[in-house]
C-alpha cells in the first residue's frame, strides 16, 4: 500500500482536471512533477493530494471538485494494488484500506441557524454581509454566463472620451526639461491637467416578460457600468418590450420618466446601449413591435448615432423574428465577449 | 544550493541572518497544510496566494517565514493607486534636474547628477531581485485593492523569466539563479476574483479561522510568549483564555453577524480582559455574566453591536 507511482497519479489527475476545465496548463503540470522530484508529496497519498490541491485549485469550489476527482482516481488505483499481490484478502483489511484512502468527511458548513428572538427594532444592515468565498458553488448549479463581470469591467474601460480638465497634478517631465533648457536654469516643474473620462452612457434595459431569464445579466451590466467603470455619467432606464413615451428609473418598472426628458440630456457624443431580446426569445415577429421600435430608434437617432443593440439571444435565434428586422435598423450584437466588445466599439464611435 | 524549509518554529532561525530580516519574532501558529504550502512555494518559487477572512493572520505569515529562515523581508502594501512598476523601482527625474542646478552653486553636493543610478529607488520586488546571496521574502499585501490590470502587469516579473529593465539607467535587474524571491500575496476578494492567468501561476491556500478552543489557546500562548521580555503585559491565565475562547466561538458560531470577528480581534479582546481594568476579569465572571465585556472590540457594525448589546 505504501508504494505508489506519484507521477502516474499526477498525470491522470491532471488530465481529468483539464477535462473538468480547470485553469491549469503544462507549466502547472511540470511544477507538480518538479515538486515530486523534490520529494514533496511522495510520503503518502494524503501528502500528494495536498500538494496537487495547493498547486492546481484556486478556490474553495475547485477544491471540493478536486476532492471528488481524487477520490475516484485513487479508488481505482487501490483496486489494482489490492487485487494483484494476494488473491484473497481479509475483508476487514480491504475495508481498512478503502477507509484510509477516502478523504475525511467534509466539514459541515456552519450555516447560521435561524434564531428565535422576540422581534425588536434594529437598524437595516449597512451593507450585505461579507462572506469570503465560504459559499461553495457546485458545478451542476453554476449559472451560464455569456459575459463575466470581470470581462464586463474590462470592456467598459474602452468606452472613454478623455478630456484633460482634471486636477493639475500630472508631472510633465519632457516639458520640464525643455523649459529648463530654454530658460537656461531650472525653475519649477511643469504640470499638466489629468485626463478625465467624459463619456456619457445611456443604458436602456428591457425588463420582465421574455427578458426575465436575463435579469441577472441586466443587473451585472448595469452594476459594472455604474460601479466598476470610469464612465463619467451612466444613466440607466428600464422599459418593457419597447421604450414607449415613458421609461422607468427602476428595474421594477416604477418611477416613470418621459422619454423626451431622457433624450434631452443626450448630445451627439452620448453612447446609447439598448439591451433587449427584440422578440427573439419567444421567436415571433410582430409588426406592432417593429413599428414601435422603429419610431423609437428614429427619435434617438435625431440625437446621436452612437447606438447599439445588445441581444442576449444567440444570433441563430434572431432569424425570422422581430429581431431580424430590427437588426437592419440598428447595429445589433449578440451578448457575449466578442459582441460586447463590438458593441462598445460602436457606441464609442469607432465603427467596426 | 541551500534548500530552505519552513517549520513554523521561530527558534530555527539561523544565527547568521540577513540584516534586512525582521528582528522581532512573529508569533504564528501555522497549520500543517499551510506549512506544506509555504514549502512548496519556496521550492517551486511560485507565488503563494493567501485568501481568507479579515483578521486571520494572512499578512503575518510572511514575516514569520522571513524571521524563521533569517531571510530579508520586503513588504509592499497595495493601494488603489498602486502601479506594478512601483514595486520594481521609481525614478526621480525632477530631483536630478534640480541637482544639476544646485551643483553649479554648491559644488560640494553629495549627490552626483551625472550618475542616473543615484536617482532610482528600488521598490520591494526590486530590492528582492537585488538580493544576491539569499532569496528574499516579499509580501504583496491586499493585492485585490489595486486596479483591475495590476495582477496582470505583475505576471511578467513573477514568472519564470524574472527580470526587468530600467530604461533611465540602462540596467537590467534580475535575481541570481537560485535566489529568486519568495513571494507571498494576500487578498480578500474585495473586488471579485483575480484574473485567471494570474491565479494559474499561484499556489492557493485559504486561511481558515481556528475554530476550536485549543487552537485559540495556542495562538494566545504564542502571542504572549514572544512578548514577555520587553513588555510589561502579563499573560492571561489558561482558564481565562479558555472561557474567553468558548464565549468567542459561541458568538461566531451563532452566526447572523455581518462581520465575524477574527483572530486579531480575539487577541485584542483577551488583552483588554486581562490588562485593561485594574485587575483582570476571572473566568467565572466571564462565564456567568450575560453581558459581553468590551463589545466594541468584537463588533464593528452597528447592527451587530445592537444584537448583543441591548
Amino acid at each position: 500500500m505504501n508504494k505508489f507511482d506519484a507521477e502516474t497519479i499526477t498525470t491522470n489527475i491532471f488530465q481529468r482536471l483539464r477535462k473538468s476545465s480547470f485553469n491549469i496548463g503544462v507549466n502547472e503540470y511540470i511544477a507538480a512533477l518538479d515538486a515530486i522530484k523534490g520529494e514533496m508529496g511522495t510520503g503518502s497519498l494524503e501528502e500528494l493530494k495536498l500538494i496537487l490541491q495547493l498547486l492546481w485549485c484556486h478556490s474553495l469550489a475547485e477544491q471540493s471538485q478536486f476532492s471528488f476527482i481524487w477520490q475516484t482516481e485513487t479508488a481505482q488505483l487501490n483496486e489494482v494494488i489490492t487485487k494483484t499481490p494476494k488473491q484473497v484478502l481479509q475483508t476487514e483489511e480491504v475495508l481498512e484500506t478503502i477507509e484510509k484512502t477516502l478523504p475525511p468527511q467534509q466539514e459541515q458548513l456552519n450555516l447560521p441557524s435561524p434564531q428565535l428572538t422576540t422581534p425588536s427594532l434594529s437598524p437595516l444592515p449597512v451593507r450585505t454581509p461579507f462572506v469570503p468565498a465560504q459559499i461553495e458553488d457546485f458545478p451542476e448549479l453554476r449559472l451560464y454566463f455569456p459575459v463575466t463581470r470581470r470581462s464586463l469591467a474590462y470592456l467598459w474601460r474602452y468606452l472613454r472620451r478623455p478630456v484633460a480638465d482634471g486636477p493639475l497634478d500630472v508631472l510633465d517631465i519632457k516639458a520640464t526639461v525643455k523649459q529648463a533648457a530654454q530658460q537656461g536654469y531650472y525653475y519649477a516643474p511643469v504640470y499638466r491637467r489629468r485626463e478625465v473620462n467624459h463619456a456619457h452612457l445611456l443604458l436602456l434595459v428591457d425588463q420582465d416578460g421574455s427578458m426575465t431569464p436575463f435579469h441577472r445579466f441586466n443587473r451585472d451590466i448595469v452594476e459594472t457600468a455604474q460601479e466598476d467603470s470610469t464612465i463619467e455619467t451612466v444613466s440607466t432606464y428600464y422599459f418593457h418590450n419597447v421604450p414607449a413615451k415613458y421609461v422607468y428609473e427602476n428595474s421594477h418598472l416604477t418611477n416613470p420618466v418621459p422619454l423626451d426628458q431622457v433624450l434631452a440630456e443626450c448630445d451627439s457624443d452620448t453612447s446609447v446601449l439598448i439591451i433587449s431580446d427584440a422578440g427573439a426569445a419567444r421567436g415571433y415577429r410582430r409588426m406592432e413591435r417593429i413599428r414601435a421600435t422603429t419610431e423609437f430608434l428614429v427619435t434617438v437617432k435625431q440625437r446621436t448615432n452612437l447606438i447599439c443593440w445588445l441581444n442576449p439571444m444567440p444570433k441563430e435565434r434572431w432569424e425570422s423574428t422581430s429581431a431580424e428586422v430590427i437588426a437592419y435598423l440598428v447595429l445589433m450584437e449578440q451578448m457575449n465577449d466578442d459582441g460586447m466588445s463590438n458593441a462598445i466599439d460602436i457606441v464609442r464611435g469607432s465603427v467596426v | 544550493m541551500t534548500r530552505y524549509t519552513f517549520d513554523g518554529k521561530p527558534e530555527n532561525r539561523p544565527n547568521s541572518s540577513h540584516s534586512q530580516s525582521p528582528a522581532k519574532p512573529e508569533p504564528y501558529i501555522a497549520d500543517l497544510e499551510l506549512i506544506q504550502a509555504v514549502n512548496l512555494a519556496i521550492y517551486l518559487r511560485r507565488p503563494l496566494l493567501l485568501e481568507g477572512e479579515a483578521g486571520c493572520g494572512k499578512t503575518r505569515l510572511a514575516s514569520a517565514v522571513a524571521y524563521e529562515l533569517g531571510l530579508p523581508f520586503y513588504r509592499w502594501d497595495i493601494r488603489s493607486t498602486s502601479k506594478a512598476q512601483d514595486g520594481l523601482y521609481t525614478y526621480d527625474a525632477i530631483r536630478r534636474l534640480h541637482d544639476v542646478q544646485v551643483k553649479q552653486l554648491d559644488p560640494n553636493l553629495s549627490y552626483n547628477p551625472s550618475d542616473a543610478t543615484n536617482y532610482r529607488k528600488f521598490g520591494a520586488l526590486g530590492e528582492a531581485f537585488n538580493c544576491k546571496d539569499c532569496p528574499a521574502v516579499v509580501l504583496i499585501d491586499e493585492i485585490d485593492k489595486a486596479d483591475l490590470d495590476f495582477p496582470n502587469d505583475l505576471l511578467t516579473v513573477l514568472d519564470r523569466e524574472q527580470e526587468f529593465t530600467i530604461p533611465e539607467t540602462n540596467e537590467i535587474i534580475k535575481p541570481t539563479p537560485g535566489n529568486e524571491p519568495i513571494v507571498i500575496i494576500t487578498s480578500n476578494k474585495e473586488k471579485g476574483n483575480l484574473p485567471a492567468p494570474f491565479l494559474r501561476r499561484c499556489i492557493y491556500y485559504f486561511v481558515p479561522f481556528p475554530n476550536n478552543t485549543e487552537r485559540l489557546q495556542e495562538i494566545v500562548n504564542a502571542h504572549y510568549h514572544n512578548q514577555k521580555d520587553n513588555s510589561p503585559k502579563t499573560p492571561p491565565s489558561t482558564k481565562l483564555v479558555e472561557a474567553a475562547a468558548e464565549k468567542f466561538l459561541e458568538i461566531r458560531n451563532a452566526g447572523g453577524l455581518f462581520k465575524n470577528p477574527g483572530t486579531s480581534e480575539f487577541l485584542d479582546w483577551i488583552e483588554a480582559l486581562q490588562n485593561f481594568a485594574s485587575k483582570p476579569f476571572t473566568a467565572s465572571e466571564l462565564k456567568n455574566s450575560k453581558r459581553i465585556f468590551f463589545p466594541e472590540l468584537l463588533f464593528k457594525l452597528r447592527a451587530d453591536l445592537q444584537k448583543y448589546v441591548a
